[in-house]
């Protein structure tokens, strides 16, 4: 028994891959963010506009984006909305929300669906533009964009009461 | 004069056949008056008919304006509702993000078009029914929007099953009451456009009506135009006929009593019945006076075929007024004192010299003085006046020689056909005053010939004054000072 789950563990790794929509640039496993941050711009986390939620907490957002928090206060079921593997927005997010690199990621979430402890993989969209109208049409969605990309139609969260662009704030992209 | 005085006393009747005769009578003398209010009445009845033309089209362009506008306006809300509907569908039959956020943003624009033509359906509304549908349809929407939102936010958590259970419980029954809404719609909009349709059916009918109406109207009138205008031409042509026979009578009658006198002094010249001097002198004279007569009648009715084509020119000259009349009045005094008459002659003095033709002058003259004598009545007094009057226009001057009776004057009726050839009235041929019908339109010819004209007033039973007017010659205005004529008699 234990084989097979370590078979299906193998096999999903593998598979991951091919889930994402296009052929994506494969991410590098080690990546250096402080060293491009010569104009960094906010990266803010972007939920329903119906959502109740105005700020979080760094716990709270890891625990959101690792799956491991699955429903909001409200009841609501958190739907986790991801861009593309190696967009920089997603390597932000990776490290510095979830301490982990694309493949550490992706590891966690095909062992947390196959053990059950995760309710649903995160949806992966192109655009920022896509992100915007998913979140806007899911109440419970939760997802990030540069600042310059957030319009009226989303609502911006703030993260460990700091809003983006003030000082302290810790999600940068270059 | 008394009988005159009865008829012009006695109160007009109104009798429809004597008014249709005056009528008649007034619109055969103005044929072109006739003609000219023929062709107004065509063209406003023509105005009319293309106004109604006009109108007519413009109420089937804004039929059919109303019919597409109204098919494409509940085409489109159809499409959108569906739009709506098959974009959430859609959503529902990929796994891709991206590609469920695409149909989620077709199927929100399309619910916006569908809001905003339900919230213009709404506005337009005048019917109570179609107020009601679109209260209804306005209400029902948005409750399937809440739905179709619930749905399509199930279908991008990745929930299908939950979004199949949605939709089938609560998004399916309404989507069905929209529909329903919609079907009221078009059931309406078909009630309505039938409703047009019949109305404008029996405007055009109306139309049709009031076209062939309005061409009777102007078929009649044109054919009672044409009507008068054939029996006008007729009955002059009648009018001209009897005035000829007329005059051939007359002139008969005018030489025959001359030819019989001579006849007759002749026959007894020659059977030698007439012995002595003084008796030859006698029919001499008589034969001379008869043979004077038949030339006389002769030379007026060649005039008149001469001036008929009233192109006659004559040779003006510079002509002194006070020295022609003294010939003149020299030349009739024979006729005049036959006629038992007595001339009263007066001319201004320093009047201006005249442009005009003696021979010319000498006819007019002759005729209107010879008139004056015979019409004269029982009191034989013919005045004969020379001055200095306005001319036809205000800057002119004219010297005007009137010449008046008091006798039996002339109808205003009369006045004027008294200067047609031929025209004699009624009441001078009872009266069996001989004449011709040549003599005042022998007159006014010579007249105009000359650049001159004739003139009337009369009063019945006061007597007429006619006058020949004619231009004062170049250089002579100077003297042309309108004057009243003078109580110097020459």
């Amino acid at each position: 028994m234990k084989c097979l789950k370590t078979a299906v563990l193998v096999a999903g790794i593998a598979v991951w891959p091919m889930m994402e929509t296009s052929a994506t640039p494969r991410a590098s496993t080690d990546f250096t963010v402080t060293e491009q941050e010569a104009a960094p711009e906010p990266l803010v986390i972007v939920v329903n506009r119906m959502n109740p939620v105005d700020n979080l907490s760094s716990a709270d957002l890891r625990a959101i984006f690792l799956g491991v928090r699955s429903y909001w206060n409200n009841g609501r079921r958190i739907t986790l909305v991801m861009r593309e593997p190696g967009e920089q927005e997603r390597r932000v997010i990776l490290h510095d929300v979830c301490g982990m690199n694309e493949e550490q990621f992706r590891t966690h979430f095909v062992r947390g669906l196959y053990t059950g402890e995760i309710l649903v993989s995160p949806k992966t969209l192109d655009t920022p533009l896509g992100v915007r109208r998913f979140i806007f049409n899911v109440p419970g969605a939760i997802g990030y964009l540069r600042e310059s990309d957030v319009d009226a139609t989303v609502k911006v969260v703030r993260v460990d009461e700091r809003s983006p662009g003030e000082k302290g704030y810790r999600l940068h992209v270059p | 004069m008394k009988k005159q005085g009865k008829s012009a006393a006695a109160k007009p009747q109104l009798n429809p056949a004597l008014l249709f005769d005056r009528l008649f009578a007034a619109a055969s003398r103005h044929n072109k008056l006739l003609l000219l209010i023929v062709c107004c009445g065509t063209a406003v009845i023509s105005s009319i008919v293309i106004r109604d033309l006009q109108d007519a089209n413009i109420a089937t362009q804004e039929h059919y304006r109303r019919s597409v506008h109204g098919l494409q306006r509940i085409g489109e809300l159809q499409y959108d509702i569906q739009e709506t509907r098959r974009a959430t569908l859609y959503a529902l039959s990929t796994s891709d993000s991206n590609l469920q956020v695409t149909y989620a943003d077709q199927s929100r624009d399309a619910d916006k078009r569908v809001s905003d033509a339900i919230a213009e359906y709404e506005k337009q509304s005048k019917e109570p029914a179609e107020t009601a549908v679109a209260a209804r349809l306005a209400d029902d929407w948005p409750k399937y929007l809440a739905v179709r939102d619930e749905v399509l936010a199930s279908i991008l958590e990745g929930s299908i099953k939950d979004a199949v259970d949605l939709d089938l419980s609560s998004g399916v029954p309404a989507f069905d009451r929209v529909r329903k809404d919609l079907d009221t719609v078009k059931q309406l909009y078909d009630q309505d456009a039938a409703l047009r349709q019949a109305s404008f059916a029996a405007s055009s009918r109306r139309s049709v009506s009031r076209l062939i109406g309005i061409l009777c109207f102007t078929f009649l009138l044109s054919s009672a135009a044409v009507w008068t205008i054939q029996r006008s031409h007729m009955l002059g042509a009648i009018q001209l006929a009897k005035l000829q026979m007329e005059f051939v009578a007359s002139v008969s009658h005018e030489l025959r009593t001359p030819l019989a006198v001579l006849m007759s002094a002749a026959d007894n010249i020659a059977d030698g019945l007439v012995e002595g001097k003084t008796a030859l002198q006698k029919y001499g004279a008589i034969l001379r006076h008869q043979s004077r007569s038949i030339g006389d009648l002769v030379d007026q009715i060649l005039l008149f075929a001469s001036t008929e084509d009233s192109k006659r020119n004559y040779a003006l000259e510079r002509i002194e007024v006070g020295a022609l009349l003294a010939e003149i009045v020299a030349g009739a005094e024979g006729a005049m004192k036959e006629a038992g008459a007595v001339l009263d002659i007066r001319v201004d003095q320093n009047l201006p010299l005249i442009m005009g033709n003696r021979n010319g002058i000498l006819q007019c003259m002759q005729n209107l003085i010879g008139n004056a004598a015979k019409y004269g009545g029982d009191d034989r007094r013919v005045d004969i006046r020379a001055f200095v009057a306005p001319g036809r226009e205000d800057s002119e001057r004219a010297v005007k020689i009137s010449v008046t009776d008091h006798g039996i004057g002339i109808d205003p009726s009369e006045i004027p056909q008294i200067f047609d050839p031929f025209y004699r009235s009624p009441r001078v041929r009872d009266a069996q005053i001989h004449g011709t019908g040549l003599g005042l339109s022998l007159a006014k010819r010579i007249a105009e010939a000359m650049g001159g004209w004739i003139s009337v007033t009369s009063e019945l039973a006061r007597g007429s004054t006619f006058a020949l007017h004619l231009p004062i010659a170049g250089g002579d205005e100077s003297t042309a000072e309108t004057q009243q004529p003078s109580a110097t008699p020459s």
